[in-house]
């Protein structure tokens, strides 16, 4: 190709996503796309200033990274105490942590649904950009943008409730929780039960009728094959908070099964890039080029035998039968999955909150140090996350890994994003809602860069298209 | 005993001799803030907060080491005093790297309610973000530098009651610090008898145990008095 042909399309920043990020196509010389690059241009650097703190502070250092899923690093790392430790956390601390992962996970998959994509299914890909967001449904949908907030508050209140505190919970501890659930509480939280079970099925409606309506659209929206990673329970049902890890293929054949999260750099290995600051990880027995796969809500439904709950079990055999029982690679079907998901955890929370142990306070089994490595594994809402600690003699860590979902979907997301340009862009005839669905298939993967910032309605995005030596030759503004 | 009398915040008192402002102004239910006071320890006004005016004087004083003298006229409460309680609250929190959202103490710290009590909304010094050792060489606490504000209740808990002088002061300045025997890590110390009382006398999440995590630290300052007193009784 001749370099001086080559031209450039920068969509920056990428909006209604948790995080800062921007995207770059390559065009060639006809004006199709060559290339596309998914850039994650914020760093934080936990790991590196972590190290030297006590191991027990880091299940409330580490939530600090994100406001959307701050119980899963919470989760991840006090795991990891506890193999450090080398104790088992009581029943009830166990079932305590179990309800606020699920009430994050509704929470998040609330906000990533209701608040941010929801917009783009009930007022249009190509609607006017500054009302296509959260207010603008509640313009439209008052009834829906109302009861989106709402679930989104249910996820929120079951941490308050459990913990004291919304966001950043207070008295995750090794062994278990460091406060009791009160009666008064629990009642509280099952009396939202009937509400959120309503919202989440309506959010299902919404998202089913989208597919009837546009199914030449999901059907063909970034549906290369990856294989996809998850956990499992013992029979092979999705699990959220804890369990084994699966991995399987493209045509859904089981590649590794019950696998202990503590193995995991057996089979996962990462590779930094020039062009962003998260790392490219990849199933080490494929390679960098084959071993691309993928993690959250539809990696999850993808390689669980079967869900936990009864609601949840039969949209769980719509969507397997949309595979004819192999995975589901549509990217658009993340909603779906997510809503799925949504719905198992408000069955499962109504299931633990009438654990006649809940309200026990036997919540905290005690040990001290005794390891100098642990590694911690659970589901945060966009998939799997790993937290891993070294630490000298006194329990000061020496080097902390922290392996987050966003990054494992990295490199699908990048292939997902080339394949959506090849489909929507043609040289500089460049539409927004054109742009619109660009972004909107990174915010398929519902992508925490940071995160704690994410933007409501249109931010201001400048794309320009560039040739080789940097000239501008078209640029559109949107505001 | 014999008595004086003296005036604190308009008030007229008939107060003991040989008691220090602050030991009257508490019998009194005259609040005064605190740090590096600890009932049972030896005042040594280090942290400038119990700062009072004297009618006559040309300087503010500490009141946990000033003796009250017949006819003083003592105030507490002047905007001058509210005024370099705050300066002094601000630059505790920008000396080190004071940050209560990931502390074990948050919740239950002296130096947070400082903030709060000083109305301290923002910080206009500095930060001066020095590089501070966290010591969890010992098996049971950890001692992190971090957080520590320099009242040396530790020191006094540890030498004036528990007899042991595990802790000491080094270096001047912002390069102070608080040193096991002769700065060794403290797991490796001959003296300390990891008796915990320097964890309750500690008002911050410098020194905290181990097993604990944040929402789960409850220190007993008040313990270092009772032992006082409690000596004294059986003497």
């Amino acid at each position: 190709m001749d370099s001086s042909t080559k031209r450039q399309i920068l969509i920056s920043p990428v909006t209604r996503i948790e995080g800062h990020a921007k995207i770059t196509l390559q065009l060639d010389e006809n004006g199709n796309v060559d290339g596309a690059f998914f850039h994650v241009n914020e760093f934080r650097g936990f790991e590196k200033f972590c190290e030297g703190r006590m191991y027990t502070e880091m299940p409330i250092i580490t939530p600090r990274i994100c406001g959307i899923c701050p119980i899963s690093h919470s989760i991840a790392s006090v795991k990891a105490c506890e193999m450090i430790q080398g104790i088992t956390p009581t029943h009830t601390g166990n079932q305590l942590r179990r309800l606020i992962q699920l009430g994050q996970a509704l929470s998040s998959h609330a906000l990533s649904f209701f608040h941010l994509s929801s917009p783009d299914f009930l007022l249009g890909y190509d609607s006017d950009p500054s009302k296509r967001n959260i207010l603008g449904l509640a313009d439209k949908y008052p009834d829906i943008a109302l009861r989106g907030i709402r679930l989104r508050k249910f996820g929120q209140e079951i941490s308050e409730r459990v913990t004291g505190k919304k966001i950043h919970i207070a008295g995750i501890a090794p062994g278990g929780m460091a406060f009791p659930l009160t009666e008064h509480n629990r009642k509280a939280l099952l009396a939202w039960i009937h509400e959120a079970t309503e919202t989440v099925q309506i959010g299902i409606g919404i998202i089913k009728k989208f597919h009837e309506e546009n199914e030449a659209m999901v059907k063909s929206f970034a549906t290369s094959p990856t294989l996809y990673m998850g956990t499992v329970g013992p029979d092979g049902e999705m699990e959220l908070y804890d369990g084994k890890l699966r991995f399987v293929d493209v045509d859904g054949t089981i590649l590794q099964d019950q696998l202990d999260p503590a193995r995991y750099l057996e089979f996962i290995a990462e590779r930094s890039v020039s062009w962003s600051y998260l790392k490219y990880p990849y199933y080490k027995p494929y390679g960098f080029d084959k071993g691309f796969y993928r993690v959250g809500p539809l990696a999850r439904l993808n390689i669980a035998s079967k869900m936990k709950t009864p609601k949840a079990q039969k949209e769980f055999e719509i969507f397997k039968a949309i595979g004819n029982g192999k995975p589901v690679h549509g990217t658009f079907y993340f909603h779906y999955a997510r809503l799925i998901e949504a719905l198992g955890c408000v069955e499962e929370a109504e299931r633990i909150l009438h654990d006649h142990e809940i309200t026990s306070e036997n919540i905290q089994a005690h040990g001290r140090w005794n390891y100098a490595e642990g590694i911690g594994c659970t589901e945060a809402p966009r998939g799997t996350l790993f937290h891993h600690y070294k630490t000298d003699d006194t329990g000061k860590l020496i080097n902390v890994n922290l392996l987050i979902a966003t990054g494992q979907n990295n490199p699908s997301m990048n292939r997902s994003v080339l394949e959506v340009a090849k489909q929507y862009v043609k040289g500089n005839d460049i539409q927004e809602g054109m742009l619109n669905r660009v972004e909107s298939t990174i915010r398929c993967y519902d992508p925490c860069l940071s995160c704690s910032t994410h933007a409501v309605g249109a931010m201001p995005m400048v794309v320009e298209v560039k040739d080789a030596d940097g000239n501008i030759v078209k640029r559109i503004e949107r505001n | 005993m014999p008595k004086i009398s003296v005036t604190i915040d308009d008030k007229k008192l008939d107060v003991d001799v040989g008691k220090t402002i602050l030991e009257v102004c508490k019998e009194n239910g005259i609040e005064i803030l605190t740090m590096c006071h600890l009932k049972g320890l030896t005042d040594v006004g280090a942290c400038r907060l119990c700062l009072v005016e004297i009618e006559g004087v040309n300087k503010l004083l500490s009141a946990c080491t000033t003796k009250i003298a017949a006819n003083m006229i003592i105030r507490t409460k002047t905007e001058k005093i509210k005024r370099y309680q705050r300066i002094t609250s601000e630059l505790f929190f920008a000396e080190r790297n004071h940050v209560c959202s990931v502390c074990v103490a948050n919740g239950k710290c002296d130096l947070q309610k400082l903030g709060y009590k000083t109305e301290m909304n923002h910080i206009r010094y500095p930060y001066l973000f020095p590089e501070c050792n966290v010591d969890t060489s010992h098996p049971w606490y950890v001692l992190d530098h971090n957080r520590c504000i320099m009242c040396t209740r530790c020191v006094r808990a540890c030498g004036e009651v528990e007899g042991a002088h595990n802790w000491n002061v080094m270096n001047r300045g912002y390069q102070v610090r608080i040193i096991s025997d002769f700065d060794t890590p403290w797991g490796e110390s001959v003296t300390c008898t990891s008796c915990g009382k320097c964890v309750h006398a500690c008002p911050t999440g410098a020194i905290w145990p181990k097993a604990i995590v944040q929402g789960q630290l409850e220190k007993k300052p008040e313990i270092i008095g009772e032992l006082v007193e409690k000596r004294k009784m059986n003497l």
